[in-house]
């Protein structure tokens, strides 16, 4: 346990990537809860990316429109909720999970098609094309993007702000890549002929561009 | 032989399309086929212009789907070749003066009459566009060397293919051979590359063809002119001849080529 603006904070190292629990307890309406985590991210400044956080909001209960808007404001911190944790009043378990969710990308659609300048494809899970992306040309998913041909339109995965996705193509010349809220092109001017396999990913809260490696 | 319904579009305009239409229809005619000419750029017609039969309309084809005059009536015969026709588009209607089901009537109706229908479409991916596509057995996709030529081609393949016209069949207009030789414009394969559709054809840049559009006498008239012995080429592969597409790339570099892109380099 550590101290961050007064308040106490859970650390520990899960696949890599830090967990911190906030403890909310201490508020009663879902306002009150609000303001006290924006407050708690204020002042707990940078976290590193990848940051999943466990709420414990003691005896209240969330509804799904409000997990929503806890979930929306962590994003604006650019760290993930993994899970909340509440206390029901006259249960005599101390602590239940009240919603762990699974991410929403776990089905995967697969195509085989050449996609031309006006054409878009978007799937909420993970997306896998045989075929080339033409400039032009968008692949969005909610989950990972894997293009057996030649990226060169815009391709956007992590659709709904999930940092840790990917995307990978046989030759990955893309004209604007997206991953969660990260928007990046590449490099002016430079014309390099790409001649293996490459996929992007966020590494320290920037994309970078890495060999496919096995 | 069964007759053909070829649409000739490219999404952006001023790449070629209407002149196109007109060389391919002449060269077609002068293989002693029967060719109709449809010009379905309603508002902006100008097939006429470039066929030099301006002054001989009287009924056009909104006319004809409307049933104010009979097909015959409105087909102008060409000056030059007995076989070709021109059906010309109506200069004080727009887009909507028509519908593709009436376009496709009136296509299956030419069919009687012609072994090639060439549709010249209007730039544009709305109306005017789904109009000359509707009757339509294939496409032939005009592009420029240019990128912003090339990604309109792109899109234009994408809704052809939406259309269910597949296959369709790619000419490169205005190639610049010197440019491509040093490096300054896209080359075939780099056009290619992005359209992955057949190539039916390179024209080259030629200035006569300004000479020949303003004089209303397509190029495939005149012996001399480069790009009209390339649409010559091109009508005998749409008849299905295998003829070879002249190389224009960078590799076929002469002496003087090199000797020129030496100094250029040593400047």
């Amino acid at each position: 346990m550590i101290q961050i603006g007064g308040y106490q904070v859970q650390t520990g190292i899960i696949n890599g990537g830090a967990e911190k629990l906030i403890d909310l307890k201490a508020f009663y309406t879902f306002k009150e809860i609000k303001e006290g985590l924006a407050k708690k991210l204020t002042r707990a400044g940078e976290f590193t990316p990848g940051t999943q956080i466990i709420i414990d909001v003691g005896r209240r209960s969330l509804n799904n429109k409000q997990f929503q808007e806890i979930e929306d404001l962590l994003l604006d911190y650019g760290v993930h909720l993994k899970k909340i944790i509440a206390q029901q009043c006259n249960d005599l378990e101390e602590r239940s999970v009240l919603v762990e969710r699974m991410p929403y990308y776990t089905d995967t659609i697969m195509m085989s098609c050449h996609l031309r300048a006006g054409q878009r494809v978007f799937h909420k899970g993970n997306i896998a094309i045989l075929g080339d992306i033409n400039p032009g040309a968008e692949v969005i998913a909610g989950g990972n993007i894997m293009i057996m041909g030649s990226l060169k339109g815009i391709a956007h995965c992590g659709y709904y702000g999930d940092e840790s996705t990917i995307i990978a193509a046989y030759r990955l010349k893309p004209t604007q890549l997206r991953i969660a809220d990260h928007v990046t092109r590449p490099p002016e001017g430079e014309n390099e002929n790409v001649q293996e396999p490459e996929l992007a990913r966020i590494k320290l809260g920037k994309v970078v561009i890495e060999k496919l490696k096995n | 032989m069964k007759s053909q319904v070829l649409v000739i579009t490219s999404g952006k305009g001023g790449v070629g399309k209407t002149t196109t239409t007109a060389n391919l229809g002449t060269a077609l005619a002068m293989m002693n086929h029967k060719v109709v000419l449809v010009d379905t750029d309603l508002g902006l017609r100008n097939l006429d212009v470039v066929m030099g039969l301006e002054n001989r309309i009287v009924f056009d084809i909104v006319d004809v789907v409307n049933g104010n005059c009979k097909i015959k009536q409105a087909l102008i015969r060409d000056k030059r070749f007995e076989g070709l026709c021109l059906l010309p588009a109506a200069q004080t209607k727009d887009k909507t003066a028509i519908t593709p089901h009436q376009m496709k009537n009136l296509t299956n109706e030419l069919r009687k009459e012609f072994d090639f229908i060439l549709v010249d479409c209007p730039a544009g991916i709305e109306q005017g566009f789904k109009n000359a596509i509707a009757g339509a057995d294939n496409a032939v996709v005009v592009a420029t060397p240019e990128v912003s030529s090339v990604r309109d081609a792109d899109r234009i393949v994408g809704l052809l293919e939406a259309a269910g016209l597949l296959g369709a069949r790619l000419i490169i207009n205005r190639l610049r051979t010197k440019m491509v030789k040093h490096g300054d414009m896209m080359d075939i394969d780099d056009i290619l590359d992005i359209l992955s559709i057949e190539l039916l054809g390179v024209v080259p840049e030629d200035e006569s063809i300004i000479v020949s559009t303003n004089r209303g006498e397509p190029a495939v008239l005149e012996n001399n002119s480069p790009a009209g012995a390339a649409y010559k080429r091109i009508a005998h592969r749409i008849t299905g001849e295998y003829l070879p597409i002249p190389v224009y790339d960078s590799n076929t570099e002469n002496f003087i080529d090199r000797f020129r892109r030496i100094l250029r380099l040593a400047k």
